[in-house]
């Protein structure tokens, strides 16, 4: 559950579906994950379904950090969520750098 | 409150479609020139594929999307919907319906073979064609230029989607994809619109895309990639000639993906905020309640409800009973007129949750489109199904009930009754057969009637092999009428080979016992080089019967009215002689059953016994009880499974007095009265 990661140190951890058939759960992790660490770093490594939702989330993730001056970092992205921010239309490390300054992992 | 299941309806929805989809692909073997039923098709497969996506079901979206992909030759008029290329794609049809059915257990290889197929049909040379989506008569394709550099190259277009297209199962990625087939594309995603994560409605769509397409085809060709959302997005045009596209930006030398995002500095725009106060009013919201105005004429119902909710019926009119008989024995002129107005009310409460569950038997007819177009095409013998009566409705157990019976009856049809061509050339009848499927309200029944324009039945080759297994002796005489009957016989078959749709005497006794379950019964008429029809005659309803409540000893059961011809007193004479337990009615020796005997009742037996005489079909029983007490509504409950083996009761009914009381199950009955026969005779001989 999502409160058992939320009091752990690590990352944290994309489902494997952030589709729109499970967007509204990752959202509300992510929202509760910003509540309660001052630095959000979401894996992405095991994500294996993903379309315009799951980017949009990122994206929104990415600016909610900026806007609130906190450090939003993707990391490992799963090769399925490479290739949905790919047909996005975002390619490249400058399209994602954008909106995730602090990537450790390229896509 | 538990959550409703998504995948469910999801496959419920997918269903209806189905239905669509294959009658609109059926349709087109007969009218392949009628785009509507090309577009229904497609907005049938587009539907699945997309509502596939959103339910997670994605081998089903992924197939869908190259069914589509394949198909769309036709959708454009390039190529002519074949009896053989329809075949495929009902084939793809049934491979879809299989993975939301069991996705875990459907080969892929199978999909990949469809697929093939489908392609091969579409494109026999596709290799050597130009690409599918080029449109034709279009002008060369753009990598090998053109000498104008004013004439269209390409495209700039701007991709705006209403917010609520995801969860129409739409997927904009798919479009975008679908844009790089007709040439290289550079898609620029437009992220000003993305709120903060507080704001963010994780459903809605807020990206738009400025795209760079290198392709000359025609805007047609690009709008048909949208055609099914196009009333929800806004989709802007511009050519771009080719002095436009070799704009230094964008090397000519890239590969066909998107172009790195280029406004990667741009901070937050204020015009993005902007927007999204413009936004206040939200009329997503409106577009969503609209959707719900509109749909507020039929609301899907969880079958389950609906036999619950005929289940909370029942025990109304169970208490109803109840009420009305205190309310009798009461001199309380005020609960006697409450008891009469709550029976009023249930009533009409049940006549109206009957109606709920009476579904047109429409629904069912269309599955069988199907099956005569497949034995059509497998027994080489061209057969038209003529349906009528489709409006009819039947409780919907009833509809589940009959598919079956319906099944083996038309194949029965198609492969024995309707001739080969020649054979029916010979008898000056058309080259084609056909199977008329009819329903109709009778009373308090619905006739449904299947009926053939073949050879008809063959009576001698039955008589023959009634006597060959020992069910007629040979040269008894029998009117025709009961010689057929002995099609109903368990193992009984006169084809003289095996195939894999009939030979192998499995079947009509089938169906005839399925019908009787139902309550139903199934009459057979036949015309020399005319034709069989077979008529199955069904209550509308199981949930509620007409019954005949007796007494037996000291407990009290219920016999379904429909199945009792008449009652007769058993006469001291009868009686006496019973060592042979046969009752003369008329003439007719009818052998009877003592129900004090089978149900073990206690005490003393009434001084006078009446017989209820009984039928099923051809046989005629006499149940003989203590007391016929007299017709009763008769609210159906299933019997517990501790009470399964207990073959003699279709199920209980709980009585006015808060008792309850079994119903006989006729078929059974008559079934131990011919066994009892059976063994007396033994033991005379004996």
């Amino acid at each position: 559950m999502v409160s058992e990661y939320l009091k752990s140190k690590e990352a944290v951890k994309l489902p494997a579906d952030c589709s729109i058939a499970a967007i509204r759960e990752v959202h509300e992790m992510i929202r509760d994950a910003f509540g309660q660490r001052a630095a959000l770093e979401i894996d992405g490594s095991c994500v294996d379904k993903a379309d315009v939702t799951s980017i949009q989330l990122l994206i929104s993730t990415a600016k909610t950090g900026r806007d609130q001056g906190r450090a939003v970092a993707l990391t490992a992205p799963s090769e399925v969520l490479r290739n949905a921010i790919r047909r996005a239309g975002f390619a490249g490390d400058a399209a994602v750098d954008r909106h995730f300054a602090y990537k450790k992992d390229g896509i | 409150m538990s959550s409703p299941d998504w995948t469910e309806s999801f496959r419920q929805e997918a269903a209806e479609l189905f239905e669509t989809l294959e009658g609109a692909l059926l349709d087109l073997c007969e009218k392949p020139d009628d785009r509507e039923l090309v577009d229904s098709a497609f907005r049938a497969l587009h539907t699945i594929k997309g509502s596939g996506a959103m339910f997670g079901f994605d081998k089903v979206a992924n197939f869908t999307h190259e069914f589509e992909t394949a198909f769309d030759r036709v959708r454009k008029g390039e190529i002519a919907p074949t009896r053989e290329l329809i075949t495929v794609a009902l084939a793809a049809k049934d491979y879809i319906r299989a993975l939301i059915e069991a996705p875990d257990s459907t080969d892929t290889i199978i999909g990949d073979g469809i697929l093939d197929d489908l392609r091969r049909f579409v494109s026999p040379s596709a290799v050597m064609e130009s690409p599918p989506l080029q449109p034709a008569g279009a002008p060369a394709a753009t990598d090998r230029g053109t000498d104008d550099d004013t004439a269209v190259a390409g495209w700039r277009l701007h991709l705006e989607f209403e917010s609520h297209i995801l969860r129409n199962g739409s997927n904009p990625l798919n479009f975008l994809d679908d844009l790089s087939k007709l040439g290289p594309c550079f898609a620029i995603a437009l992220t000003d619109d993305i709120p903060l994560l507080d704001a963010l409605e994780p459903e809605d769509c807020y990206l738009t895309w400025d795209v760079t397409l290198h392709a000359s085809c025609g805007r047609e060709v690009i709008e048909d990639i949208f055609m099914f959302v196009i009333d929800e997005m806004t989709l802007t045009a511009t050519p771009l000639s080719r002095s436009d596209l070799s704009h230094p930006a964008e090397p000519a030398a890239q590969p066909p993906m998107r172009a790195p995002e280029p406004h990667a500095a741009a901070a937050e725009p204020p015009a993005a905020k902007t927007k999204e106060a413009e936004r206040a009013p939200d009329p997503r919201r409106e577009e969503t309640k609209r959707s719900d105005d509109r749909a507020i004429a039929t609301v899907r119902v969880q079958a389950r409800r609906l036999d619950e909710m005929m289940d909370r019926v029942g025990e109304l009119v169970i208490a109803q009973a109840r009420l009305s008989q205190l309310a009798a024995a009461s001199s309380d002129a005020s609960i006697k007129l409450i008891a009469e107005e709550i029976e009023r009310l249930a009533g009409s409460l049940r006549d109206t949750t009957m109606g709920a569950r009476m579904v047109p038997i429409g629904s069912l007819f269309g599955r069988f489109r199907r099956l005569v177009h497949d034995l059509s095409r497998d027994l080489s013998k061209p057969v038209d199904l003529i349906t009528s009566g489709e409006d009819t409705e039947l409780d919907k157990t009833m509809i589940e009930g009959l598919a079956d019976p319906l099944v083996h009856l038309i194949r029965n049809a198609i492969d024995h009754g309707i001739e080969q061509t020649d054979a029916r050339n010979a008898a000056g009848k058309t080259e084609k057969g056909r199977i008329e499927l009819h329903a109709i309200h009778s009373g308090a029944q619905v006739l449904v009637t299947v009926r053939d324009n073949g050879a008809g039945l063959n009576t001698a080759r039955i008589r023959a092999k009634a006597e060959e297994q020992g069910l007629l002796a040979p040269g008894a005489e029998l009117p025709d009428a009961d010689i057929h009957q002995f099609l109903f016989h368990p193992g009984f078959s006169t084809a003289q080979t095996i195939s894999a749709l009939s030979g192998r005497g499995v079947g009509m006794d089938v169906v005839k016992r399925t019908i009787e379950t139902m309550r139903g019964s199934i009459d057979m008429a036949t015309k020399p080089g005319e034709g069989t029809t077979v008529t199955l005659r069904l209550p509308l309803t199981l949930a509620i019967i007409e019954g005949l409540m007796i007494r037996v000893g000291e407990g009290r059961y219920i016999i379904p009215l429909s199945a009792v011809e008449e009652c007769v007193e058993l006469t001291a004479d009868d009686q006496r002689a019973r060592g042979r337990n046969f009752l003369n009615i008329r003439g007719d020796l009818v052998p009877f059953l003592m129900l004090r005997d089978i149900l073990q009742a206690s005490g003393s037996p009434d001084e006078y016994q009446k017989t209820i005489i009984v039928s099923t079909g051809e046989t005629r029983v006499g149940l003989v009880a203590d007391q016929i007490i007299g017709s009763h509504q008769t609210v159906i409950k299933s019997l517990s499974k501790l009470h399964s083996d207990v073959t003699i009761f279709s199920g209980a009914t709980i009585l006015g007095d808060g008792t309850a009381a079994l119903i006989l199950d006729v078929v059974q009955l008559v079934a131990l009265a011919q066994a009892h026969a059976d063994k007396q005779h033994l033991n005379e001989a004996a």
